[in-house]
């Protein structure tokens, strides 16, 4: 027996629903919208938050992307764009981000900047950048209406107390126009710059936690940081203060994954498998010319 | 019988709903943008956005009786709905709900229907979702309206939401957007 699903898996009340949520996420930058999240058919903490935003926005014409840490061939990639082909008949799917539409990424913001036409949503296990200083979710939302981030701005500094520095390596809090911080989803310090006045909308979807979250285009993120110590990216340089390349590609300008080798040195090599194929191509390219 | 899928008007089906949809969404990141819809912008915009677990108010009586029970959502007062419609050209006499400090998600979206709207240098936008500046123009849209927005949206993150339709035509002005006229 053939089983026909509605197009896009959820019901066309379940998208409504999702789809206003959306609408107030980006007139209200920031704030985490308190959604349904209707159960899909895997578990919560796989990407079910990105998933249920994907699914409402997607349209037979769309071209869509979805990454997993960077890659497009790891396992909740994989699993997450047969389930989008399964479900979507008519979509197109792909691993180039310059064909792409529409995003669902997990952990990374891919090292090419983004253009106007394309959205990215990102799957967010923890929304709410808060949860470390206060657990009541009642008290979390009047201190995020009132812009009242001192607690977690203590925290921060207890960390340059103890270690010199902000020990935060991702999910590194954000704030968005001024006003609301939000958790930009486990994506590493290298990619926060790139939230900042974005080409494109990115929208952040929680589906355990119930939440969707945006920032708009042109919207100004900014990590939270002290005057005298300011907020700064990976470094990826060797002890002689070398940036070290990707040894596939060579690019030294992406983020690098560190691999450890059978005889236990170490390798670097470009998160973003795509970007990492496209400089491979244009490199080849460039050696026959 | 004849397919069910051409005897359906195009506004009440998914996939209309679905492409208007991604125009609305990109209207409201890119306040003052004008999308045009594929057909007419009030109804699919109603169409596209509400059912049984929103609420309406229809302050001028602006949509069809069969129209209006095909949306199968709430009638509400316009103290009180998710979704306010009104004639732009009319004065605001009502306050819409402005959400509340910790659910500034439940101010409202007022959708105004207006004779016209246009680029043009009327109104200078910014904020959040726009590249330094946008200029519009508006036409049949009351100025009262505007005076009556900066009130309700003075104490961010509350205050209410505005699309502005125009015959297919669809503009938004998200709470964060400020404006001035010329």
């Amino acid at each position: 027996m053939s089983v026909t699903y509605n197009f896009g898996f959820m019901d066309e009340h379940a998208k409504k629903e999702v789809r206003r949520s959306i609408l107030k996420a980006i007139s209200i930058p920031g704030y985490q919208v308190p959604y349904s999240s209707r159960e899909m058919p895997m578990g919560r903490g796989f990407g079910t938050g990105g998933l249920q935003i994907t699914l409402s926005l997607i349209g037979a014409d769309e071209t869509l992307k979805v990454i997993d840490q960077g890659s497009d061939d790891s396992v909740n990639a994989v699993n997450l764009r047969q389930f989008v082909e399964l479900t979507c008949p008519g979509v197109n799917t792909t691993t180039h981000l310059n064909e792409a539409t529409l995003i669902q990424s997990r952990h990374r913001i891919p090292e090419v900047p983004l253009t106007p036409n394309q959205t990215l949503v990102l799957q967010v296990p923890y929304p709410d950048p808060l949860v470390v200083v206060e657990p009541s979710e009642d008290k979390r939302k009047v201190m995020h209406g009132e812009a009242d981030y001192a607690r977690l701005l203590v925290k921060l500094y207890e960390d340059i107390v103890k270690f010199d520095e902000i020990t935060i390596s991702h999910r590194y809090p954000t704030r968005i126009n001024g006003h609301y911080v939000i958790d930009p989803s486990p994506i590493p310090r290298w990619d926060v710059p790139k939230l900042n006045n974005s080409p494109a909308l990115i929208l952040f979807g929680a589906g355990r936690e119930k939440k969707i979250y945006a920032v708009p285009p042109h919207t100004i993120a900014e990590p939270l940081a002290f005057d005298d110590v300011p907020f700064r990216v990976e470094s990826f340089n060797d002890t002689h203060g070398n940036r070290r390349p990707c040894e596939r590609c060579g690019a030294t300008d992406s983020f690098l994954d560190e691999y450890i080798n059978e005889d236990g040195s170490k390798r670097y090599q470009c998160s973003d498998s795509d970007y990492c194929d496209t400089v491979l191509a244009e490199t080849k390219e460039a050696a026959h010319a | 019988m004849s397919n069910l899928a051409t005897t359906i008007p195009s506004v009440w089906q998914p996939h209309t709903q679905q492409q208007a949809y991604r125009q609305l969404m990109q209207a409201f990141a890119n306040p003052g943008q004008i999308e045009t819809l594929s057909d007419d912008a009030l109804l699919l915009t109603l169409a596209t956005l509400l059912d049984g677990a929103t609420s309406l108010a229809d302050v001028h009586g602006l949509i069809p009786a069969l129209d209006y029970t095909r949306l199968e959502t709430v009638t509400a007062t316009p103290e009180t709905a998710h979704f306010v419609l009104a004639d732009g050209a009319q004065v605001p006499a009502f306050a819409p709900s402005l959400g509340t400090l910790e659910s500034p998600e439940g101010g409202a979206t007022l959708l105004l229907a207006i004779t016209s709207v246009s680029e043009g240098n009327a109104y200078t936008l910014s904020g959040p979702g726009i590249d330094g500046v946008r200029n519009i123009a508006l036409q049949g849209l009351n100025p009262a309206w505007l005076d009556a927005r900066e009130s309700w949206n003075a104490a961010f993150p509350m205050g209410v939401d505005i699309l502005l339709l125009a015959g297919r035509k669809v503009l938004a002005l998200p709470r964060t957007t400020s404006i001035k006229g010329a």
